[in-house]
């Protein structure tokens, strides 16, 4: 029995190594989680309250909504301009050409307007989000602030969130608009489809403002999410400029995951 | 008057401060002094709530204040400003408009009274003509000098300074030192500063605590600190490197 424990003992212990790996993922994704939710908690107390700086989100709404209409316009129009060659073989093939429209409506009022437009403010705005407030962190500009009496939450973070939510919900509407003009000129010098064909493809009936609402209605949790992370991971930013660099590549790698599982959700709720 | 009673912090495993207790009387001008990382700023911090104690009391005003919530330490922190070691302006904000900040959210002043009174208040700490500037395009004492402003604006019982001369040349420094003094002297502020400055402890402190290893060492006037025989304190008064002080 001894030799038998003493074998026992003896052989190298099972490696922890993936079980810590697993169980301190799972800590951190529950961190993550539990500190959004309760930052959504105290955006909304301020929010029900009107407790926010009205300055600071006009500032931030012309910093995010304003300053990224140039991207907002290029990526739309050429985006409406690839659904279009990638749906022109079977539209030349079956002669289909008036779905040209509502072919690239769907899919961009739906899906890729809303998609790809989270996509491109999580990279410009969610970024810069989360490396402002984290600079503010490491620089005691969030105590200086809280030192003043004034609450980072109504001052900061408030108005970040209103702003990302608007802006995104603009952008989506704005980008809709633009692919589908992108699409209707990519139609027309790619396919002979004239404007007014593929308007009626997309006016025809097999598309409705439901559609439009789908797209619009995703926009709006992305922003909210979107929002909330690009904050929680700047206020809590530890350990200098590295750390600020950590919580960016953290915001950017949360919001584009985050995009496309709550968009696999809501496409099926909706 | 403010009271600390054997407060206590640790971060993990390093206990900072291990029991500390003192009072500061009203209207002086309060030095907290000693080696680098013994808890000085951490011990300032906790009287506004940016740290909280793992034990112990802090009085303000006769009130006990170390577990006020954030919502309640508001009043505290309106009565009670503090001058961060690194000026800690706000960088998308000029001057004038750190200064106006305070003043637009608690003395409900519109944009252009909250402006008049900060071009005001700059102008006592010599910054009027750089009103407009970004704080990147400032160098450390006047950075400083604007924070004083700023701290300054909701007019306090009590100002704390984190090394309020620390990176300031030697002219700057003296100014500083003269708006303290000239603070308590004049309007009644009760000061508390953090410093290493011995040239500003020997010519504006009232008193002075010397925390070592995380407790009170020695609590006295300038004359009783010069005159102490205690070797750990001279080596430090004296600022010499060879000595019993252990840092």
């Amino acid at each position: 029995m001894a030799a038998l424990a003493a074998a026992s003992s003896a052989s190298p212990p099972a490696s922890p190594g993936f079980v810590h790996g697993l169980g301190g993922g799972l800590l951190e994704t529950a961190q993550t989680a539990g500190g959004m939710t309760l930052l959504l908690v105290r955006v909304v107390s301020r929010l029900v309250r009107l407790q926010f700086d009205r300055q600071e989100l006009m500032r931030n709404l012309y910093k995010m909504g304003v300053k990224s209409i140039p991207i907002v316009i290029v990526t739309s129009l050429f985006t409406g301009g690839i659904m279009v060659i990638q749906a022109a073989p079977i539209v030349k093939r079956y002669a289909a050409q008036g779905l040209l429209g509502w072919a690239a409506g769907f899919g961009t009022l739906r899906e890729i307007g809303p998609l790809l437009t989270a996509l491109m403010l999580s990279g410009r705005v969610g970024a810069n989000n989360t490396a402002e407030l984290g600079t503010m962190v490491v620089t005691e500009q969030i105590d200086a602030l809280r030192a003043l009496a004034i609450d980072p939450i109504s001052f900061l973070v408030t108005p970040r969130v209103i702003a990302f939510v608007t802006t995104l919900f603009l952008a989506t509407l704005y980008a809709d608009a633009l692919a589908l003009f992108g699409a209707a000129y990519a139609g027309y010098g790619l396919l002979d489809v004239e404007p007014r064909v593929f308007y009626n493809g997309l006016t025809s009936g097999l598309l409705t403002l439901s559609d439009v609402g789908v797209g619009l209605v995703k926009s709006v949790v992305f922003g909210v999410v979107m929002s909330l992370a690009s904050c929680h991971f700047g206020l809590t930013v530890q350990g200098g400029a590295p750390g600020v660099g950590r919580a960016v590549n953290a915001t950017v790698v949360a919001s584009a995951a985050s995009i496309f599982i709550l968009d696999y959700f809501v496409s099926f709720s909706l | 008057m403010i009271s600390f009673r054997n407060v206590k912090k640790s971060f993990g495993p390093k206990a900072v401060l291990k029991g500390v207790s003192f009072d500061v009387n009203d209207g002086e001008v309060f030095f907290i002094i000693g080696a680098s990382g013994v808890g000085k700023s951490v011990l300032i911090k906790h009287l506004i709530g940016l740290l909280y104690p793992d034990d112990g009391e802090i009085f303000l005003d006769g009130e006990e204040v170390s577990r006020f919530d954030e919502e309640r330490m508001y009043p505290v922190r309106k009565k009670c400003a503090m001058v961060f070691q690194h000026s800690t302006l706000f960088d998308s904000m000029s001057c004038v408009e750190n200064v106006m900040l305070p003043l637009k959210k608690h003395k409900g002043m519109t944009d252009k009274e909250a402006r008049d009174d900060a071009l005001k208040r700059l102008k006592q700490v010599h910054m009027r003509e750089f009103a407009d500037r970004f704080p990147s395009e400032l160098g450390d004492g006047m950075r400083k000098r604007v924070a004083i402003a700023r701290a300054l604006t909701l007019d306090p019982t009590y100002v704390l300074f984190d090394e309020p001369t620390t990176s300031l040349d030697p002219v700057s420094a003296r100014r500083v030192d003269h708006l303290i003094r000239e603070l308590s002297d004049t309007v009644g502020v009760t000061s508390i500063v953090v410093s290493h400055d011995l040239v500003s402890i020997f010519s504006i402190a009232d008193r002075i605590v010397m925390l070592y290893q995380g407790q009170v060492k020695m609590l006295g006037t300038r004359d009783e600190f010069r005159s102490t025989p205690d070797p750990i304190i001279q080596q430090f008064i004296n600022g010499r490197a060879e000595g019993p002080m252990e840092t």
